[in-house]
């Protein structure tokens, strides 16, 4: 434990001290899987989606605010939607346009949870996003959990019906039967109303025990976050019959909680045993406060240098302090 | 020579600036009133606007069946129902707006006032340094 505790201070301090170079270079991977991603799943648009492309528009949004990629993102799948056909792309862009008018204009801090909960859907560990949310966040980003769960049923159902949305199926399909089949991915689609759900309750769930008073609050939050998704997830998809996805369930949420071990170890790691209480007042209130010290350790590079290491077995008496002193041994009496 | 104390309170200051300064700037000009009234308008027209984007959707997803039912609907029912719907919208939408900005204003407002009295210990900490080179230049003379 100590050895991964001196890590965390490590990396605490190289963050500190690089941190002008460690953000752009967070941003950069994640804007890289996110457009990887998006040319995977729906890279109709030739133009757009090599990965040459994605390389360099990741080179920008490592530059821009997290917001920048937000919108980068959106423009890149609406322009593989239109590609596909423009009636899917009208759809992509009314769900963005609600998103955005409902709710970003709201909290725009937390928008990058939209972002990252397609990337870790597409990872196979997106039980991680609503647990690692309601750790580090406040309660409204749930809101931005479910509009990233909703993009991602969107650009899954689009994929898997490309044949039925192409151009190329123009006269067997009309306009509108086109938007239909789209916006079907998102209204009629069971699946999504089902994680939709689990995301939202398991965001809420971690956010309020985290919160709540009690000793080791961060990893019963997870602990039961993690295992309520696990659970309610396995058994909405027995209801729906869709049980080949429940191993994929069980293995994501182990992962996840391995993740959301490693969230609480980087950013919440409190030890109980030196807990202190103290009482205080001030002109207006009194104050009983409950310090919890953060368990941080000096690294074990210190070395100790003993330059009196033979003579620390003397011991010092009356006779040599006298004559140490230059006085007589008596005068100690 | 750094002057330590000024210099903890200039962090702090600074730190402020960079992260909530934008934010709660506005909260330092309009009273909780204006603020929150503000932040409502600006809420009215982007709910009004997602509402008409939603009801958009609605009215091409279910095209088909709206053209097939058209000569034995009510319209008046109708409207009448996406009326209400847009008004309960609108009321759990302003409800949220107004909770999450009052919210807002008061823990902005907090560090407004932190961030006043930072400035007001670093101009006493100012004045009392120009006092003391007054002095000294008095001493010189």
């Amino acid at each position: 434990m100590t050895t991964l505790l001196e890590l965390k201070e490590k990396l605490i301090r190289f963050y500190g001290k690089n941190e002008i170079y460690v953000k752009p270079a967070i941003r950069f991977v994640l804007a890289l899987f996110t457009f990887l991603m998006i040319n995977n799943s729906i890279g109709y648009m030739k133009l757009v989606s090599k990965t040459p492309v994605a390389v360099i528009l990741a080179l920008v949004c490592s530059m821009l605010p997290a917001n920048g990629l937000i919108a980068i993102a959106a423009l890149v799948v609406l322009a593989d939607l239109y590609a596909l056909s423009i009636e899917v792309c009208l759809v992509g862009l009314l769900m963005f346009a609600i998103i955005y008018f409902i709710y970003f204009r709201f909290s725009p801090k937390s928008g990058i949870n939209a972002v990252l909960t397609p990337v870790c859907f597409k990872l196979h560990i997106p039980y991680a996003v609503p647990v690692g949310s309601g750790l580090l966040s406040e309660a409204y980003s749930v809101v931005s959990v479910a509009c990233g769960t909703v993009i991602y049923f969107f650009i899954h159902g689009v994929s898997e019906n490309a044949s039925a949305l192409s151009d190329a199926a123009e006269e067997t399909d009309s306009s509108v039967s086109k938007v239909v089949v789209a916006l079907n991915q998102l209204i009629g689609n069971k699946e999504m109303y089902l994680v939709l759900g689990i995301f939202i309750i398991t965001t809420l769930i971690v956010y309020v025990v985290r919160k709540l008073d009690i000793e080791h609050s961060w990893t019963v939050a997870w602990a039961s976050g993690i295992l309520f998704e696990a659970i309610g997830l396995t058994a909405g998809y027995i209801l729906l019959g869709i049980s080949d996805k429940i191993a994929g369930v069980i293995i994501g949420s182990v992962i996840s909680g391995v993740i959301a071990m490693i969230i609480q170890f980087l950013f919440f790691n409190l030890d109980y045993s030196r807990t202190e209480r103290l009482q205080f007042e001030d002109d207006d209130y009194y104050y009983y406060v409950k310090a919890v010290p953060k368990s941080l350790v000096t690294e074990k590079d210190k070395q100790i240098k003993r330059f009196n290491g033979k003579n620390e077995k003397e011991r010092l008496n009356k006779k040599k302090f006298a004559e140490e002193m230059d006085i007589d041994e008596n005068l100690l009496d | 020579m750094v002057n330590e104390e000024r210099l903890h309170h200039m962090i702090k200051m600074a730190i402020f600036d960079t992260d909530q300064g934008k934010e709660c700037k506005p909260m330092t000009q309009y009273a909780r009133k204006d603020y929150v009234s503000l932040r409502m308008l600006g809420s009215f027209v982007s709910g009004t606007i997602g509402f008409a984007l939603i009801l958009v959707t609605w009215g091409i997803y279910s095209m088909n069946q709206l053209m097939e039912n058209l000569n034995a609907m009510d319209i008046q029912e109708l409207l009448t129902s996406v009326l209400v719907k847009y008004i309960v919208f609108m009321i759990a939408y302003m409800a949220i707006t107004y909770f999450v900005y009052n919210r807002r204003y008061t823990k902005g407002r907090r560090e407004v006032k932190k961030y006043y009295g930072n400035l007001k210990k670093l101009n006493q900490l100012y004045e009392r340094e120009d006092k003391l080179k007054m002095s000294e230049n008095k001493d010189w003379e």
